[in-house]
């Protein structure tokens, strides 16, 4: 249980991540890339999927 | 074009995020669904007679978990032996889950007791697996002209319940080592583990239904891809297998083939293991064939789990891949529930022979031309 809620973090944190690098982008592909990224981790994080 | 830097803003990024969470939005919409579907998906109407308990009722452990499952019981007016029946253990394999609903809504027991499970691991009824383009629900017109839907789920537990997986599963009765990805798969856990995971506590209340209820015979239902050795077979140890044999020379008999498969004994976990080794009881595995889980699949979609019929598979057959018959091009989920419930029905039949004063009388069965003949959703209930 307590690894569950690790990995529950690493994700929070992964997403963190992932929207400040979105911001600090300068390619559209590379903002692109990482919505796309981003969809499976918001399910993960809410435990949808 | 999307190089160009100057194309990428702020703006576009609140616009992107924007679009992500709406994806997320219907995507999660489309899981919960399986999760919390409508009251009519995987309903069931019990034959007269069955009593409804919970698996909780025998191991607390699982007790206000989404582990929990229903349990059935009908006891006959004659004393004899009890036969429990598991559907679902892989809920991607439709003809066992409907097959142990048939018998739930069909059977009048005369003689012992029959047990039946029908949705043995509830967690995994609430996803499809990962890319593998499965519908999320099947569909039968019953006689009346009502609808059955029922879930098309996957072999493991959901990720939501158990995760994350170990690398490697070490079965923790025996020490063997697996992928870890079975520690999510109900038929890798048996005995189970009172404090263990979640498909581990569940594995554990099936053990102790058995134990407490004194089960005579366990079943449980399954379907394997037509490239699987072990297809249209039924699986048994060796406590097992007089009854297996017996039985498997009637189907025979019936023009109804079917492999005899013993049980490894060093292939831990799985229930017709398991099972025996930690009850008296005699266990059983029936397999029949699913081309809807199978790997050289095509076209994946609800004709093809009622149908069986694939293109691909005609193909594979004609090269000799295929390790059943697959002339006719279609496998129909009426023939393969109707194969599990004959099998069944036999099985009861033939308890007495092994086993004296446990004998089970099921009546009330479509025979395998009937059910074959006529479909699954003429022998539902409305």
């Amino acid at each position: 249980m307590i690894l569950t809620w690790v990995y529950w973090a690493i994700t929070v944190l992964v997403i963190v991540l992932i929207v400040r690098s979105l911001y600090r982008e300068t390619s559209l592909r590379e903002q692109f890339v990482a919505v796309m990224v981003l969809v499976p981790l918001l399910l993960r994080v809410l435990f949808i999927k | 074009m999307f190089e160009k830097r100057y194309l990428a803003s702020r703006l576009s990024a609140s616009l992107l995020l924007l679009a992500s969470v709406a994806v997320a939005a219907v995507s999660a919409s489309s899981y919960l669904e399986m999760r919390y579907p409508d009251p009519d998906v995987d309903r069931v109407v019990p034959q007269e007679g069955f009593v409804h308990k919970r698996l909780s009722d025998y191991f607390d452990g699982i007790r206000d978990t989404p582990a929990d499952t229903d349990v059935y019981i009908q006891e006959g007016a004659e004393p004899g032996g009890t036969v429990l029946i598991l559907g679902g253990t892989h809920a991607n394999e439709p003809a066992g889950v409907v097959a142990a609903v048939v018998l739930l809504e069909r059977t009048e027991v005369r003689r012992g007791r029959l047990i039946i499970a029908p949705y043995a691991n509830m967690m995994a009824r609430t996803h499809t697996f990962p890319q593998d383009a499965h519908p999320q629900t099947f569909h039968f017109k019953t006689a009346a002209g009502t609808t059955r839907t029922f879930r098309y789920g996957s072999r493991t537990t959901n990720p939501v319940n158990e995760w994350p997986n170990p690398d490697i599963y070490i079965h923790p009765l025996s020490g063997q080592t697996m992928a870890g990805v079975e520690r999510s798969n109900l038929n890798r856990t048996h005995p189970g583990v009172a404090d263990g995971s979640i498909t581990e506590r569940l594995a554990y209340g099936f053990m102790e239904l058995i134990r407490q209820e004194k089960v005579d015979l366990a079943v449980d239902l399954h379907e394997a891809s037509p490239e699987y050795p072990v297809v249209d077979a039924m699986v048994a140890d060796e406590r097992g297998m007089e009854l297996a044999a017996m039985v498997t020379m009637e189907l025979e008999f019936e023009g109804i083939p079917m492999r005899l498969e013993p049980s490894p004994k060093n292939l831990r976990g799985l229930n017709h293991r398991e099972w025996g080794e930690n009850a008296d009881v005699l266990a059983m595995l029936l397999e029949t064939t699913n081309p809807s889980a199978g790997r050289f699949r095509g076209r994946t979609d609800e004709a093809l789990i009622l149908t069986g019929a694939d293109k691909a598979y005609v193909k594979s057959a004609g090269l000799g891949r295929l390790y059943v018959p697959y002339e006719s091009g279609a496998k129909p989920i009426a023939d393969r529930v109707a194969r599990h419930v004959t099998t069944v029905q036999l099985l009861a039949d033939n308890l007495e022979y092994v086993r004296e004063g446990k004998g089970v009388t099921l009546e009330g069965l479509p025979a395998y031309p009937e059910l074959s003949g006529q479909g699954v959703g003429a022998f539902l209930s409305d």
